[in-house]
């Protein structure tokens, strides 16, 4: 740097009339002008970021914008701004631009830093920002040791100038460390940049490019996962999560990286003893925890600790942190009724949650895929509820979530309560269904019986799958009267046969739509009326035998209680919804058993320090910047010429000039600087007059 | 001979004499700690322990740079006092806060916050009718519901903060974990940080403008208990159980305040401009501080704010590292908290390095407080995150 003299530092000179610094490209990279647009230009995109959902899934992406403004948001990177390759470009500028404003400036305030200017001329002075000139009354030196006292008083360092002519400069420096200040905040961000910088994947990027390196995007075994998808210990850094059941235990860990993840291998073995959940009164969760055992082939013993939220397990430079939970296989007893079936004979089946079982069944094969158990499902309370109980919140107690898939790879995703829960004052086992994760459950009410089972309901639903059964309870309820021929007789149960067919399969629509495509439009109103009567007659016959097989009643003309009505009613309903349940099957939780995961993050950022130590730099040096005001002043006394010359030294006359300079120019700098001279000019009139 | 006087003479200024009243506070302050220490020691933990030695000591200088600390202090403490001195005698209940004649109409944390409300609303209108009258009593009536109305609020958060342990020891916490809860704190702590600026620099005149962001919070508090029930105390989530917290949220707070007091001054520096330029003996002008005062004031807010949200950013990084395991995550909250912090930063470069001065950065500093109240509250109605607390 030949041209490090270059008075960029010499606070005398003005702005203007520095000399142009002849490189033009470093010059533009360190203007304060490219550092703002490229702060603005960050936060921008850091808006985008956040208003735009990052990392979901390009489906999502196509159905909230539609093909076309998919595609070109995604060719920008919108869709993953934070490692766009513009996002990172911007903060490699913004590096460069802070280095290079660090490098320019380094020379010049360090010797800003250490230099009192204390040669400046007296023209030089009065061109400061504050500056005063008047007539001195007291001798040379007791005016320069007041001058000096003073100054230190003020909290100043000084340095004395005597020139040739006589004439004395005693120049006062404070808040040096403003400078300080500077270097501070603009390294630490360079710092804090390269703490990020170790952090980031930014070598797996490199691998992938190289071919070494790809995401696994299958959800397969340990043992299958691509070969070119694991990372050993020579990952520099990771943040990926894992889950391990109670009693299970991991040395491999899960990145995200990009649509898939990427496996590491852990240089130690985590086992999950127990995970815990605690509740407030209110069914908030209160606490998850997590009892861990850590063994690693250089541990003598096994580390025992329990981490928490905000409590995570150190070891070496890795971390573990207790992030989520998940179901860790619970086992479940299942039985499963096929609604069809003109008989009970529902499938025994023992499986557990992240198992698939395959199901051979009259309508087809189908494969069931347990996915999840929750053992609560908190909800908002009704407004009644709230008065009655004083909770806010609701537990409809525990669920199974599934999907069944047929042989074409159709799949209906099913939630299923497994107690009943109070809707409208009435008991019912709910289960919901969809055929995409982007609809909401559509849910079936399954009224609960007296013994609060599902029971009733499922014999009735036999009983109107099986038309011989029901035919014969009919004829023999209602045997042929006389006054009927037998023919009537036969047309009008075989009416009844169809009517209860079409309920079964559609419902009271079912009946309802048949009229309407069969039946001349003039007697649309009677017939619909006459086939209601005949249907609701129906259903009730066969309601009523399966109370007095369960005992409720005894024969078919007794009273029935609200209750069984109310519950009838229900039951219509459901039966009418059934065919909009995907296949026919109903999956009942005879059993569990809960079995939890605990989700573990672990990290190994060896960039974190790097990036705290930066932090704490920027920290300091803010409040350097701000609250470290670097000020200057002069003192210039020249000694008048023909005072010289008088005898009484101790009331010579000379001519003093006062300046100052503030790096930054504040109300109180001028505040300060009249105090000054006042302080001078009154040791001056004091001492005229003594 | 000469020389010693004046020598003498420096010895002796500039050196804040120590007073009676400064041993007074000194023991009460550290007095004070000492006994929520007896009292509540066994539920800290070692870095709670900490953070009550910090605020003990950092109160102690508070109070010796700006003595009107002192006196809220000791209104505060008292009226705290008091309250908690009436449910002990009440049996610990809640309920005692429907019985009990103190509790009911002034200490429970419910009635202080609403006293609280009232008054900032109508310090608001009475700072106006002091630039409109130009009384001077008006301006101390004004000031006066000031200092009362940040007791108040003062009050209400550590009553609240007693109260969630006698509802449920479970749900006990320190009152700035919800979005309820954090608008308190962001109104007492902007009026404290204006009152200071208002007797450091003689700008009452301000005083209305300042006070209308405050009322605009207060407005958004009342809608937020009466339409929404806020202010029924819940627990934490886990996440939120942290002796992060408390130095978290309140270096959050001190930036945010700041940054509102900085556009509102900003607001007033457009006024008086405009007032100007239609008028050069503008009458309003007159009544006003001078642009050059205020365009100053601006900039030391906004330096002051800087300085804490840098704090605040960094602690929440380390808060987020020791919770989520990653210091960054680019979750909204941080990544607004970015956004917030890249203007102001951009801001000062604009100031300091380019000397731009006037109504340019009096915009900007406008326009900075809509992108803060987006980071505070736009971002909770808005964007999904980690930082779910105080949904609305
Ligand atoms: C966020 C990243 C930052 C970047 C990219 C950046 C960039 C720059 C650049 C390019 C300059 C011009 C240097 C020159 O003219 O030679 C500058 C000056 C300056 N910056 Fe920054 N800066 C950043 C952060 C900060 C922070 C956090 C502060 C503290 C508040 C700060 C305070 C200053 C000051 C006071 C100057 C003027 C120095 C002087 O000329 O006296 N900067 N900055």
């Amino acid at each position: 740097m030949t041209e490090s003299k270059t008075p960029t530092s010499a606070n005398a000179v003005p702005k203007s009339m520095k000399k142009k610094q002849p490189n033009q490209i470093l010059n533009f990279f360190g203007s304060m002008n490219l550092a703002v647009t490229l702060l603005m230009m960050l936060s921008i995109a850091s808006v985008i970021g956040t208003v735009l959902k990052q990392d979901e899934s390009t489906q999502n992406y196509m159905i909230q914008f539609g093909p076309f403004w998919a595609e070109v948001f995604n060719s920008l990177g919108l869709f993953h701004v934070y490692g766009a390759a513009w996002f990172i470009l911007v903060l490699l500028f913004l590096l460069l631009s802070t280095s290079i404003c660090v490098t320019r400036n380094t020379p010049s305030f360090l010797k800003d830093m250490k230099q009192y200017s204390e040669k400046l001329s007296r023209a030089a002075l009065q061109h400061q920002p504050n500056n005063t000139t008047f007539e001195g009354t007291v001798s040379l030196e007791r005016q320069q040791e007041h001058a000096v006292a003073l100054l230190k008083h003020k909290g100043y360092k000084t340095k004395t100038h005597i020139r040739d002519d006589g004439s004395v400069t005693v120049a006062g420096l404070k808040g040096k460390w403003n400078r300080l200040g500077y270097f501070l905040t603009h390294i630490s961000i360079i710092v804090i940049c390269i703490g990020a910088l170790l952090d980031s994947n930014l070598l797996l990027k490199y691998r992938e490019l190289t071919g070494s390196l790809e995401a696994e995007t299958r959800t397969v075994g340990l043992d299958e996962i691509n070969k070119n998808s694991w990372l050993g210990p020579e990952n520099l850094s990771f943040r990926g999560s894992v889950n391990v059941a109670d009693g299970g235990k991991t040395d491999v860990l899960f990145l995200p990286y990009e649509d898939g993840y990427l496996a590491q291998k852990l240089p130690f073995t985590i086992v999950n003893k127990q995970f815990r959940i605690k509740y407030y009164d209110t069914g908030m969760p209160k606490s998850f925890e997590s009892d861990l055992i850590l063994t690693a082939p250089d541990l003598d013993e096994p580390i025992v600790a329990t981490i928490a939220v905000n409590h995570p397990l150190h070891y070496k430079n890795y971390a573990i942190f207790q992030s989520s939970f998940a179901d860790g296989g619970t086992t479940l007893k299942l039985k499963v009724h096929p609604l069809l079936s003109p008989i009970s004979n529902p499938l025994e089946l023992d499986s557990a949650i992240n198992k698939v079982e395959p199901l051979k069944t009259p309508m087809g094969k189908f494969k069931v895929e347990f996915n999840d158990f929750k053992m609560h499902n908190i909800i908002p309370a009704t407004d009644e509820e709230k008065a009655l109980t004083g909770h806010k919140m609701h537990n409809n107690g525990p669920t199974i979530i599934f999907k069944v898939r047929n042989d074409q790879g159709k799949a209906w995703e099913y939630e299923n309560y497994i107690m009943p829960s109070l809707q409208e004052d009435r008991l019912f086992f709910m289960t919901g269904v969809r055929e995409s994760q982007a609809e909401p459950f559509r849910y079936l009410f399954i009224p609960a019986d007296a013994n609060r089972k599902k029971d009733r309901f499922f014999k009735f639903l036999t009983l109107l799958n099986n038309p011989i059964k029901f035919m014969d309870l009919f004829t023999t309820q209602f045997p042929r009267t006389p006054d009927v021929s037998e023919k009537t007789y036969q047309l009008q149960t075989k009416l009844i046969q169809q009517l209860l067919a079409l309920f079964r399969s559609k419902g009271f629509n079912g009946i309802t739509e048949f009229v309407k495509s069969n039946v001349p439009e003039a007697d649309r109103k009677q017939v619909s009326d006459y086939y209601f009567g005949q249907t609701s007659f129906a259903l009730q016959t066969l309601y009523l035998e399966v109370l007095k097989e369960e005992g409720v009643i005894k024969t078919h003309s007794d009273e029935i209680s609200e209750f069984d009505k109310t519950w009838f009613e229900d039951a219509l309903n459901t039966v009418a919804g059934l065919s909009a349940y995907g296949p026919p099957m109903y999956f009942e939780v005879a059993s569990f058993k809960q079995i939890q995961a605990t989700g573990l993050q672990i990290t190994k950022s060896p960039g974190k320090n790097v990036v705290f130590f930066g932090s704490a730099m920027l920290i300091t040096g803010v409040f350097f910047l701000f609250y470290v005001r670097q000020r200057r002043v002069w003192i210039h006394i020249k000694p008048n010429a023909h005072t010289d010359l008088e005898s009484d030294s101790t009331t010579s006359s000379s001519e003093i000039t006062i300046a100052a300079k503030d790096n930054r120019d504040l109300p109180e700098t001028t505040t300060e600087f009249n105090g000054l001279v006042n302080r001078v000019k009154k040791f001056n009139n004091n001492n005229n007059h003594a | 001979m000469q020389t010693e006087t004046y020598l003498e003479e420096f010895k002796n200024e500039g050196k804040k004499p120590f007073t009676l009243r400064d041993v007074a506070w000194i023991a009460f302050v550290i007095l004070g700690s000492f006994y929520a220490w007896t009292q509540y020691g066994g539920l800290m933990d070692q870095y709670e322990i900490g953070i009550l030695g910090g605020t003990t000591v950092g109160l102690i200088l508070l109070g010796r740079l700006w003595p009107s600390l002192q006196t809220l202090t000791v209104s505060v403490s008292l009226m705290v006092m008091l309250a908690l001195w009436t449910y002990n005698s009440h049996g610990n209940v809640i309920t005692a806060n429907e019985e009990a004649f103190f509790l009911k109409f002034l200490l429970s944390s419910q009635s202080a916050i609403m006293w609280m409300s009232a008054l900032f609303v109508m310090a608001t209108a009475t700072y106006f009718l002091a630039l409109y009258n130009k009384s001077d009593f008006t301006y101390k009536t004004a000031n006066f519901m000031v200092w009362a109305a940040a007791t108040f609020g003062l009050v209400g958060m550590m009553v609240r903060w007693r109260e969630s342990y006698i509802i449920n020891f479970n749900y006990g916490h320190i009152p700035v974990s919800s979005l309820y809860e954090v608008f308190i704190l962001f109104v007492v702590l902007t009026s404290l940080m204006y009152l200071f600026y208002e007797q450091r620099y003689k700008t009452r005149a301000l005083g209305g403008f300042v006070m209308l962001v405050i009322s605009a919070a207060v407005g958004f508090l009342l809608w937020y208990t009466f339409g929404k029930d806020a202010h029924v105390i819940q627990p934490l989530v886990p996440a939120l159980k942290s002796y992060w917290m408390k130095i978290h949220v309140p270096a959050n707070f001190v930036g945010y305040g700041s940054f509102s007091i900085a556009a509102m001054v900003g607001v007033a520096y457009l006024l008086t401009e405009r007032a100007l330029k239609k008028n050069p003996e503008s009458s309003f002008a007159s009544r006003m501080p001078a642009l050059e005062a205020m365009d100053d004031l601006m900039y030391k807010v906004i330096s002051l704010g800087f300085a804490f949200f840098t704090i605040a950013t960094v602690l929440g990084a380390a808060w987020a590292a020791e919770a989520w395991g990653g210091y960054w995550s680019w979750d909204p909250k941080e990544t607004w908290a970015l956004i917030v912090w890249l203007n102001y930063a951009a801001w000062l470069h604009m100031r300091m390095s380019k000397g731009w001065r006037g109504a340019p950065m009096a915009w900007w500093a406008f326009i900075g407080l809509l992108i803060t109240t987006f980071a505070f509250l736009g971002v909770n109605m808005f964007l999904s995150g980690l930082h779910s607390y105080g949904e609305l």
